[in-house]
């Protein structure tokens, strides 16, 4: 199979950009329907020549596709059809790529296993067995990521693991850098203070690749950095000799899972690295009801928006505009957005704001700095990336809100501390993937992916 | 009964500071058609984000010292969320725990008004009620409002319209409203009788009704019974109890994190402060001081353009002639022909003031020349010389042309023998005509009475 890098010096010497996104797109639509990846397909580029020259490209469908119905594959936003591309995507196309569809997520990115996707979608299947999931948020994007033939990447976002979790479940690389790497504009918010875009690809090097022409500074996300974007592409020569990595063994991890970690901490010595236990218990106690606080909060405030005025599902207007907003808010949302809609609404109220919300971004702090602390003496951190292989579709829809949440464990901690995460499969359970996720300091993209290309090699 | 009931007032007001562009995307803030002047930001749109107008911020700052207010460093924005069709987003981008400025004051004549809070927010957009529907404009959606709380500290509603004219006074100083704009308060009154339970009026629009309203409110607090808090509307002639409202703690209001939070070094802020002109109080001192009334250095200095353009001309001519000239003269004209004082011809006013103190025209010659003040190239001096205009000094002319007078008005002049006194006005009346208003009245009526007590 060839790789991004390979297919862009193939369209330099002569293949046609534009039937290779054809044949794309046709492949896709035969994977859909067996697999539920797609919300819309489109083709949609500009000039040619730049980095990703000719590469088709899949997003995530919270993410605005100028002229491509985008719904965050929820209800409300049926019909809904941006007059902007997003920053990400925006810069895609002007390295040259082809925006091919849309995929499906957990409604607004509100789940982990896809399996919370609005009303009239479909859940996507694993790639690896139908009956199980794909993980979530970004579930369309890692599926077809993983199944495609043709040198493709897919951008996805991240809240509070959308991107490592699918990745894992998948058995592709997914990478979720630092907060304010990429920007946010045309990103539908699900948690402004949470929310990262990032790509997944089949291998670390070509996520190196998108993540370069993902990131920078863009003037519409006052939250983007001003920091120059180092060039990824350069971490193939790059080593680990020397370097220290911290790894977290957790309690409560299926046995293949931890097998496969203690395999990974293995290779890593090998490789001239020295390892190390270390234990994260502020952010193990408090990362996930700081996490759900802040994200609920913040997410109750996003999705008022949708009401049926604007855009989005309508119907006749009718009685006064609240009863008007509450009927279509509630035929439109699913049962998850309504609950987190609620939790959120009722976590910032007066009276419980100061327990809650404010609270909540108390242990933000302590979680980062605790983080920062470790960072001062290991370059990296490893986990598995999910406690369990991917479950049957069936066993995750009936998981009680609190053990789908909990799901999430491992994932929360660099999420809410706005840390660089990438997980990428470092073996195989069966016919099941394993993820590995690694995880480094504010802006050490490099490092994390430089340890994820030594381990990529050692794993085949 | 009402002398010994004390009332308290606080007043939260809105106005719109004046920059090019809307507080979060670069949408004008000029009028046009309805829903023009939008875009995915302050329409609302799934995914677009606020990019903050750094020239709002400046002016709200400039607000802040302006009123005497600490500024909060760091100052960020919350999310005020609510359900109402004129909110793009259904929440409001506004500020909550960190107002940029905050414990300030207006000294409003000899009372100390303790100003709370001043913050920046977003205006949601306009709704009109047409044709059995409401129709949505969104073209206001965004515009950049700064809103000022004051403490309770208002006695009476005489005390709150000096106070909101004072601060649209300081305002207009600053150059960061809209002139001419369109002030939108609301209001808590209370008083000793209730043990200060208060109603607050929503959303009082006009400075003029803004006064009736809390007129009508402190009146009826001080012969009703209030018993619980509530809030109200004013329909023009009177409040009415509105349906119970939330209050300011029900908005869940969380941080934007959209919006990066801002903070400002004492150097940033001591720049902002040294752009501020020197305001109305500080120039009516200056001016009362160099011999003009206190009646008229407050209505010159109720304007800055016009203060501005005061002190120019009265380093040049005489103070009190000119200040009573631009008082009776020339502000009456332009308010008449509806121009400003940036374009009038400063010097040939100054030339007009100088001769009416000299003595050189009258000022029915002054009132006259005024007429042309708006032309560029009109020299007073010039004009006169060529009319001939100026004042008749030379009484033996004088003497003769009301000798003449008298001779061609015998029955006047008998009617005012007898006691008439009035007969006398066809007399004056005739000798100015024949001057050409370049006599003095008083001199005129003063020679002819003379004349005919001793014939
Ligand atoms: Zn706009």
């Amino acid at each position: 199979m060839t790789t991004i890098i390979e297919q862009v010096k193939m369209f330099e010497s002569g293949e046609s950009c534009d039937e290779y996104a054809e044949s794309f797109i046709e492949e896709a639509k035969k994977i859909n329907k067996k697999f539920y990846y797609f919300t819309e397909f489109c083709n949609k580029s500009s000039k040619r020549g730049g980095a990703l020259s000719g590469i088709p490209v899949t997003v995530k469908d919270c993410i605005c596709v100028k002229g491509v119905q985008s719904r965050a594959s929820s209800a409300i936003l049926n019909t809904y059809t941006p007059v902007f591309n997003a920053s990400s995507v925006q810069k895609t196309i002007d390295e040259g790529a082809t925006i091919t569809g849309k995929t499906v997520q957990d409604e607004f990115g509100f789940g982990g296993f896809s399996v919370n996707v609005g009303i009239g979608f479909e859940i996507p299947r694993n790639p690896h067995d139908e009956d199980r999931v794909c993980g979530g948020s970004s579930g369309g994007s890692a599926g077809i990521t993983a199944i495609t033939k043709h040198a493709h990447f897919s951008i996805g976002e991240s809240t509070g693991g959308s991107i490592v979790t699918p990745a894992a479940f998948c058995g592709v690389v997914g990478i979720c850098p630092t907060y304010g790497i990429v920007s946010r504009y045309g990103l539908m918010d699900y948690a402004n203070s949470l929310d990262k875009i990032g790509p997944f690809t089949k291998t670390v090097l070509e996520g190196a690749v998108a993540l370069k022409v993902l990131a920078g500074h863009d003037t519409k996300d006052s939250t983007s950095t001003n920091k120059k974007i180092p060039d990824y592409t350069k971490i193939t020569e790059k080593s680990i000799k020397g370097w220290k990595i911290g790894y977290i063994d957790p309690e409560g991890v299926e046995e293949p899972i931890r097998e496969n970690l203690h395999e990974s901490i293995q290779e890593i010595k090998e490789s001239g690295a020295k390892t190390e236990k270390i234990t994260l218990p502020i952010s193990d106690e408090y990362a996930i009801p700081a996490y759900y606080t802040i994200a609920l909060c913040e997410a109750s405030t996003n999705l008022a928006k949708y009401c049926g005025l604007r855009y989005g599902a309508q119907e006749e207007p009718k009685g006064f505009f609240d009863e008007y907003f509450s009927n279509i808010r509630s035929k439109n949302f699913g049962k998850e957005a309504k609950r987190r809609i609620l939790l959120g609404t009722f976590a910032r109220q007066a009276g419980f704001r100061d327990a809650f919300y404010i609270k909540a971004l108390q242990a933000r702090t302590h979680i980062i700095n605790e983080y920062k602390k470790i960072f001062s003496e290991v370059d990296a951190i490893i986990t598995p990336t999910m406690p369990i292989l991917p479950p049957l579709i069936k066993k995750a829809s009936e998981l009680t809100p609190l053990q789908s949440y909990l799901s999430d464990k491992l994932t929360v901690g660099p999420n809410i501390a706005g840390l660089p995460h990438m997980s990428l499969p470092t073996g195989k359970h069966k016919s099941l993937p394993i993820g590995l996720m690694i995880t480094a300091d504010h802006y050490e993209e490099e490092k994390m992916m430089t340890l994820g290309v030594e381990l990529e090699e050692k794993n085949g | 009964m009402g002398d010994s009931i004390e009332t308290k007032i606080g007043l939260e007001v809105h106005v719109q500071i004046n920059t090019k562009s809307k507080l979060f995307c670069g949408c004008t803030t000029e009028e046009g058609e309805p829903n023009n002047n939008t875009c995915e930001t302050c329409m609302g749109m799934p995914g677009a984000k606020p990019v903050t107008n750094k020239k709002a911020i400046d002016s709200v700052i400039k607000i802040c010292k302006a009123l005497n207010c600490e500024i909060s460093t760091p100052s960020f924005f919350s999310r005020k969320t609510y359900f109402y069709p004129d909110l793009a987003k259904n929440y409001q981008i506004t500020q909550y725990e960190t107002p940029l400025g905050k414990e300030g004051f207006l000294q409003v004549e000899n009372t100390k008004i303790r100003i709370k809070r001043v913050h920046i927010e977003e205006d949601p957009a306009a709704l009109e009620h047409a044709g059995g529907g409401t129709l949505i404009d969104y073209n206001r959606s965004g515009i950049p409002l700064a809103e000022i709380v004051t403490e309770p500290d208002i006695r009476s509603p005489e005390q709150a319209r000096n106070f909101l004219k004072k601060l649209i006074n300081i305002l207009s100083y600053l150059n960061v409203i809209v002139p001419d704009t369109t002030i939108k308060a609301d209001a808590n009154i209370s008083n000793s009788k209730n043990n200060f339970i208060r109603a607050e009026i929503k959303n009082v629009t006009g400075f003029k009704e803004i006064e009736k309203a809390l007129l009508y409110e402190t009146k009826r607090q001080q012969e009703e019974e209030v018993t619980k808090q509530e809030t109200r509307r004013w329909d023009g002639t009177k409040t009415i109890v509105m349906r119970s409202k939330e209050t300011e703690d029900d908005y869940g209001y969380i941080y934007d994190s959209d919006i990066p939070k801002m903070t400002f070094t004492q150097e940033y802020i001591n720049k902002i402060s040294s752009s501020i002109p020197k305001l109305s109080d500080e120039r009516i001192r200056e001016l009362t001081k160099i011999g003009v009334s206190q009646e008229d250095a407050k209505v010159i200095t109720q304007d800055l353009f016009v203060s501005d353009a005061f002190e120019k001309i009265a380093q040049k001519s005489n103070p009190a002639t000119a200040a009573k000239w631009f008082r009776k003269e020339l502000l009456k004209r332009l308010n008449a022909d509806e121009k400003q004082i940036k374009e009038v011809n400063i010097e040939a006013l100054t030339e007009i003031i100088k001769m009416i103190h000299e003595k050189t025209i009258t000022e029915h010659t002054g009132r006259e020349l005024m007429t042309k003040i708006y032309d560029k190239n009109f020299s007073p001096i010039e004009s006169i010389k060529k009319t001939g205009a100026t004042m008749i000094k030379d009484t033996t002319t004088l003497k003769k042309m009301c000798e003449d007078a008298i001779e061609k008005n015998p029955k006047a002049a008998v009617d005012y023998k007898k006691g008439e006194e009035k007969a006398l006005n066809a007399i004056v009346g005739a000798v100015m005509k024949e001057t050409k208003g370049t006599a003095k009245p008083d001199e005129v009526k003063r020679i002819i009475e003379e004349m005919l007590t001793t014939l």
